[in-house]
C-alpha cells in the first residue's frame, strides 16, 4: 500500500503519464536482455573533415551477436574487414592479417563496443560503467544517448547515440570529439532467436 | 717504548686490531643474490647471470599507486611519470599515457618506417599495393583511431607508421582506465620505468627509490600510496633487511651472551675480556674477506655475528681453566683448544675452494675469524688476565652442576646411542630431504614476492619462462641470426603456439634487410604514376599525396638506422634488452624472449624449430636457476665431505689412536645424524645453509669432545685440587655450550631464511654434541663417577 502510494507520487513529480509506465530505462534493457542473440545488416555513412575537404566514406556488411560478450562486425563492401569482439578480446581483421589486443587496454574502442554490446544484451550494470545515459521516446521508438563518464576519453569520443524499436536496434551515432561523425543503419533485423 | 717491550703480542694486537678496523670500514659491502652465483656457469647460465647482473630485467622498476578515485590516480600517474621524466634516474617512464611520453623515438621511426617496416616489400608500391594500403588507412578514417592517422595522412597515406607500430606494441597490454595502465583485478594505477643505474647497483637503485617516492611525496597528502617492486627495490629491500637483522641479531646475541657471561664471572673486567677474541675474530674475517674479494657480502657478514658463538667459547675456556696461572693453562689446555681449532679450520677451508663466491665467502672469514679469535686466545688474554676471570660469580655452583650431570649423563648412553640408530635408520629410509632451492637463499619477503607477481600479472604478457639466446661475435651477426630465428618462431605464432616474441631486429633490421627494403621504393616518377592510378576514385586525392613521395624518396637513399641511432630515445633500452653488445672476449648476445600463446609450447618443439642455427639457445628459466642450485648443493656436499676427512686425519694425526678418534668422532656424527632426522621429520627442505650449520656444529663439537678426551685422559689422582681443576674445565663447556645455544637460537627467530636455517640447525646440533660427548665419555675417576672404560 505505501509503496503504490510512492510511485505513483513519483509518477507525478515526474511528470510522466500513468498510461505509459513501461517507457524507461529499466523496462528497455529487460526487453532486449531477453534477446539473447542476433543477426542484421548494416550501411555505414562516416563524415570526415580532411584539412579543408569534408569526405562521406560509406561502408556495409553484417553484424552478428550471441550473449553474453560475443559481437562481429563483418565489413563487406568497400573491402572485406571483420572486427570481433568477445569477452575481453578484440581481434580485428584485414585480409590476412589478423591482430587481438586485450578490449580494456583500448579504451577509445571499448566505449564503441560497449555501447553497442551493452544495448544489445541489456546490460545496464555494464552501460553505466562507461555512460551516463539518457533515455527518450518510448519502447515502440527509443533512443539512448551515451556520452562516456571519464572526461579524457570524451576528448575523442564525444557521444554514442543508440536508437531501436522495441528489441531492434535501428541505428548507431558516434560523435567524435574531433567532429568526425559516423552513422550505422540496421537494416533488415531479423527476428530474434529464441 | 718500556711498555712496548715489555708486551710485543698486546702491542702487535692493537696495531693490527686498528689498521683491520680502519680497512673494514672502507671495504665495500653488498647483499644481492649474485654472490651465491656460479664463476664457470655453463652457456645457459652465463645468459642467465648476464641478465641478472646486468640486464635490462634487473633495471625494470614495477610502481603501484593505490588510494583515490580511478581519475585521482590518473592524475597521480601522469604527475609522477612526468617527474621522473624530467628527473636524471630513469632513461624511459610509462604509463600509458602515450601523450605524455617524449616523442624522439616515434620521429626517429617515422623518418626511416620504409627501412623498419615488414610489410615493405616491391608488391607494397605497385598499383595494387598502393591501393589496398589506402584502403587500409582510410578504413580507420572517422574512427576514434582517426585521430591519429589524419596530422600524418598525406605523408604516409598506406599506414606504415601503424604497421611498425603494431609489430613493435606487444599485444596483450595492461588495462587503459583515466589515460593510464591500471590493474585489471584491484584499484591501483600502473607505471614501469627503467632505471639509469643497474640492477645490482644497490646505492643507484636505492637513489632511484627515493626519486620515486619524492615525485609521490605530493600525491600521498590525497591518499595516494605507493608500491614499489623489480630486481633493484626487492635488492635494495633485502639489503635493508639484512642490515637491520644483522644489527639486531649482533644486539640481541650480545647481551645474551653479555649476560651469561656476567652471571659466569660476575666481573665487568672479565666481561670486557672475553669480547676480545669474539671483536678480533668478526674484524679478521671481514678483513679477509675484503682482501681476497674485493668486497663483503652482508650474508657474510650477518653470519660473522653468529661467529661469537665459537669465539667466545675460546675467551670461556681461558678465562674459567687458567685459574691455575696462564703458564699451566698454555700448557695443559692450550693444546686442545688449537686442536679444535686445526679441525674447524679443517672444516671450513674446503668452503674456501668453492665456486661459488658466497660459500667462498664464509670459508675465507670463518678460517681467518677463528684464528683471530684463538690467537687472541692465546696471546692477549694471558697477558691481560694471567689469572683467568678474576671474579667468581656463579662458576662455583656451575661447576658442581656440571660435574653432577656429567656424573648422570653417562647413565643415558645407551639411550642416546639406540635413539641415534633409529634416527640413522629413518634418514636411510627416509626420502632425501635435500631439496632447497636457490630462492630459499634470498631474504625477499614472501610479501614482497607477492606483490611483485601481482604487478607483473596486472602489466600482461604471460612470459613463458623461456629465452632464446642467440650469440655471435659481432653486431651484423647477430642480427642476421636473429632475423633468421624470426623467422622460425613466426611459424610456431602462426601455429597458435606462440603468442608472440621480442626480437631487437623490429628496431634494427640487418644491413641487408634494410638495404633489400630501400630497393623496393620506386623513384619519384614511378610512384607519382602509380599512385594517378591507385588513388583514383578513393577519397584521397593524388595531387595531395606529394610529401608522401617526397619521403619515400628521401628514404630510399637514406643511411641504415643503426643502434646509436637509438639513444637518447626511449626505445633505447628496449633495444638494450635484446641486444647485448659483446666486450672483448664475450660475444654479443641476442635475447628473443617469449610470449606463451593459447597452445601450451613444449620446450623440445621449440628446441627442433631453432635447430641448425648457429648458437642458438633455448634456456629455460626455472630448470636453469634450478640446475644451478642443484650444482651449487652438489659442489658444497663434495667440500664438506672432504671437510669431514680432513677433520678426520687430523685429529688422527693428533691421537694417534683409532679408539679415541672413535671416542671423538661419534658425538660429533650422532648430533650430525640426529640433527638432520629431526628437521627431515619437520619436513624441512634442506640446503646449502644447512650443510654449513653442521660444518659449525661439527667444528665447535670437536672442541667438546677433545676436552672430554683431555679429561678422560689424564686420570687425575683424588686431590681436591685436580677435581677442582675437572670441575671448571666441565663447567666452560657447558658456560661455552649455553652461549653458543642461545646464539643460535635467537637466530631460529630471523626472518631471513639464510639466519634461520643456520639457527636451527647449530642450537640443537651443539647441544647433542656437548651431550653425546658427556654420554659416551670415558669418565675419569677424579670426578668420582663410578662408571669406567678400559
Amino acid at each position: 500500500m505505501k509503496k503504490t502510494l510512492l510511485s505513483l507520487l513519483l509518477m507525478l513529480a515526474s511528470g510522466w503519464a500513468v498510461a505509459a509506465p513501461a517507457a524507461d530505462l529499466g523496462s528497455l534493457m529487460t526487453l532486449l536482455a531477453g534477446v539473447k542473440s542476433g543477426e542484421a545488416t548494416f550501411t555505414e555513412q562516416r563524415q570526415v573533415t580532411l584539412q579543408d575537404m569534408t569526405r562521406v566514406l560509406e561502408s556495409s556488411g553484417r553484424l552478428s551477436f550471441a550473449a553474453p560478450d560475443s559481437f562481429v562486425r563483418e565489413t563487406l563492401k568497400p573491402r572485406a574487414e571483420r572486427l570481433a569482439v568477445s569477452g575481453n578480446t578484440l581481434t580485428m581483421s584485414q585480409g590476412s592479417r589478423s591482430r587481438s589486443v586485450p578490449l580494456d587496454s583500448v579504451p577509445e574502442a571499448q566505449v564503441l563496443v560497449e555501447a553497442v554490446r551493452g544495448t544489445l544484451t541489456g546490460n545496464r550494470e555494464l552501460l553505466d560503467r562507461h555512460f551516463t545515459t539518457a533515455f527518450s521516446g518510448s519502447l515502440d521508438r527509443w533512443t539512448l544517448e551515451l556520452v562516456p563518464r571519464e572526461a579524457l576519453l570524451r576528448e575523442q569520443v564525444a557521444r554514442v547515440t543508440v536508437s531501436g524499436r522495441r528489441a531492434a536496434l535501428t541505428e548507431v551515432q558516434v560523435q567524435l570529439a574531433g567532429g568526425d561523425r559516423s552513422t550505422m543503419k540496421i537494416t533488415d533485423p531479423r527476428a530474434p532467436a529464441p | 717504548m718500556n711498555l712496548l717491550r715489555r708486551r710485543p703480542a698486546l702491542w702487535a694486537w692493537l696495531a693490527a686490531m686498528l689498521l683491520g678496523a680502519a680497512w673494514a670500514a672502507r671495504s665495500t659491502y653488498v647483499a644481492d643474490l649474485s654472490a651465491f652465483l656460479p664463476s664457470s656457469p655453463s652457456a645457459e647460465q652465463r645468459v642467465l647471470l648476464e641478465q641478472l647482473r646486468h640486464g635490462i630485467t634487473a633495471r625494470v622498476m614495477l610502481v603501484g599507486l593505490r588510494g583515490g578515485d580511478a581519475v585521482q590516480r590518473g592524475e597521480a600517474s601522469r604527475a609522477i611519470a612526468a617527474a621522473l621524466r624530467a628527473g636524471t634516474e630513469f632513461t624511459s617512464v610509462s604509463n600509458g599515457d602515450h601523450a605524455g611520453e617524449p616523442a624522439s623515438g616515434g620521429e626517429l621511426l617515422f623518418a626511416h618506417r620504409y627501412q623498419l617496416s615488414p610489410a615493405v616489400d616491391a608488391q607494397r608500391f605497385t598499383v595494387d599495393g598502393l591501393r589496398d594500403g589506402i584502403a587500409d588507412t582510410v578504413s580507420l578514417l572517422g574512427t576514434p583511431g582517426g585521430s591519429w592517422i589524419k596530422p600524418l595522412l598525406w605523408r604516409d597515406p598506406t599506414g606504415e607508421m601503424l604497421r611498425l607500430a603494431e609489430t613493435l606494441l606487444p599485444a596483450g597490454g595492461p588495462r587503459v582506465e583515466a589515460g593510464v595502465w591500471v590493474s585489471r583485478s584491484q584499484p591501483r594505477a600502473l607505471l614501469v620505468a627503467i632505471t639509469r643505474a643497474e640492477g645490482s647497483d644497490l646505492d643507484g637503485q636505492a637513489r632511484a627509490i627515493e626519486a620515486v617516492h619524492r615525485a609521490a611525496a605530493p600525491w600521498a597528502a590525497r591518499g595516494i600510496a605507493v608500491e614499489l617492486s623489480g630486481a633493484g627495490v626487492l635488492g635494495v629491500q633485502s639489503r635493508t633487511l639484512i642490515q637491520a637483522e644483522v644489527e639486531r641479531l649482533a644486539l640481541w646475541d650480545g647481551a645474551i651472551v653479555l649476560l651469561l657471561l656476567l652471571l659466569a664471572f660476575g666481573s665487568l673486567k672479565a666481561l670486557g675480556i672475553a669480547i676480545l677474541p669474539v671483536a678480533s675474530g668478526v674484524l679478521a674475517g671481514t678483513v679477509a674477506v675484503s682482501l681476497g674479494f674485493g668486497r663483503v657480502h652482508g650474508i657474510t657478514l650477518g653470519f660473522g655475528t653468529t661467529l661469537i658463538g665459537e669465539a667466545v667459547d675460546y675467551a670461556i675456556y681461558y678465562l674459567i681453566q687458567a685459574r691455575s696461572g696462564a703458564a699451566r693453562w698454555r700448557q695443559e689446555n692450550w693444546p686442545t683448544v688449537r686442536w679444535g681449532l686445526l679441525t674447524s679450520i679443517a672444516g671450513f677451508s674446503a668452503l674456501v675452494f668453492s665456486g661459488f663466491g658466497g660459500l667462498a665467502q664464509l670459508g675465507v672469514f670463518s678460517v681467518a675469524g677463528l684464528a683471530a679469535a684463538a690467537l687472541t686466545t692465546r696471546y692477549v688474554l694471558t697477558e691481560l688476565a694471567p689469572d683467568g676471570a678474576p671474579g667468581l660469580g656463579l662458576r662455583r655452583p656451575l661447576g658442581r652442576a656440571t660435574a653432577r650431570l656429567a656424573a648422570a649423563l653417562p647413565r643415558l648412553r645407551w639411550f642416546w646411542g639406540g635413539l641415534a640408530a633409529a634416527a640413522l635408520a629413518l634418514l636411510l629410509s627416509l626420502p632425501s630431504a635435500w631439496r632447497g632451492q636457490l630462492s630459499h637463499l634470498s631474504p625477499v619477503t614472501s610479501p614482497a614476492l607477492a606483490l611483485d607477481a601481482s604487478l607483473r600479472a596486472d602489466l600482461g604478457a604471460a612470459e613463458l619462462g623461456t629465452l632464446v639466446a642467440i650469440e655471435a661475435a659481432d653486431e651484423a651477426q647477430a642480427l642476421q641470426r636473429a632475423e633468421q630465428a624470426s623467422a622460425r618462431l613466426d611459424t610456431l605464432v602462426a601455429a597458435g603456439l606462440l603468442a608472440g616474441y621480442e626480437t631487437p631486429t623490429r628496431l634494427l633490421p640487418s644491413a641487408a634487410v634494410q638495404a633489400a627494403r630501400q630497393a623496393a621504393l620506386p623513384d619519384a616518377a614511378t610512384l607519382r604514376a602509380r599512385l594517378q592510378q591507385a588513388a583514383a576514385g578513393g577519397p584521397l586525392p593524388a595531387e595531395r599525396l606529394e610529401p608522401f613521395i617526397a619521403e619515400v624518396q628521401a628514404q630510399r637513399s637514406a643511411k641504415p638506422v643503426t643502434r646509436a641511432d637509438y639513444e637518447g630515445t626511449p626505445l633505447a633500452s628496449a633495444l638494450q634488452a635484446q641486444l647485448v653488445p659483446g666486450t672483448a672476449g664475450r660475444p654479443w648476445t641476442v635475447l628473443l624472449s617469449l610470449r606463451a600463446g593459447p597452445e601450451p609450447l613444449p620446450p623440445q618443439r621449440l628446441r627442433e624449430a631453432l635447430a641448425g642455427l648457429g648458437d642458438t639457445r633455448v634456456v629455460e628459466i626455472q630448470p636453469e636457476l634450478a640446475a644451478l642450485y642443484a650444482r651449487y648443493l652438489g659442489e658444497a656436499f663434495w667440500q664438506s665431505a672432504l671437510g669431514a676427512l680432513a677433520v678426520l686425519l687430523l685429529l688422527y694425526a693428533g691421537l694417534r689412536d683409532l679408539r679415541r678418534l672413535l671416542r671423538v668422532v661419534l658425538p660429533l656424527a650422532g648430533s650430525v645424524v640426529l640433527v638432520l632426522a629431526g628437521l627431515t621429520l619437520a619436513n624441512v627442505a634442506l640446503g646449502v645453509l644447512h650443510l654449513v650449520g653442521l660444518l659449525l656444529v661439527v667444528a665447535v663439537g670437536s672442541n667438546y669432545a677433545l676436552f672430554f678426551d683431555q679429561l678422560a685422559r689424564r686420570r687425575p689422582g683424588n686431590d681436591d685440587g685436580d677435581r677442582e681443576t675437572q670441575a671448571e674445565t666441565l663447567a666452560s663447556l657447558l658456560l661455552a655450550n649455553l652461549t653458543i645455544v642461545a646464539s643460535f637460537a635467537l637466530l631460529c627467530s630471523s626472518s631471513m631464511p639464510v639466519m634461520a636455517a643456520m639457527g636451527w640447525v647449530v642450537a640443537p646440533g651443539t647441544l647433542l654434541c656437548l651431550l653425546l660427548s658427556a654420554s659416551w665419555a670415558q669418565a675419569p675417576r677424579g670426578t668420582g663417577v663410578g662408571e669406567s672404560g678400559p
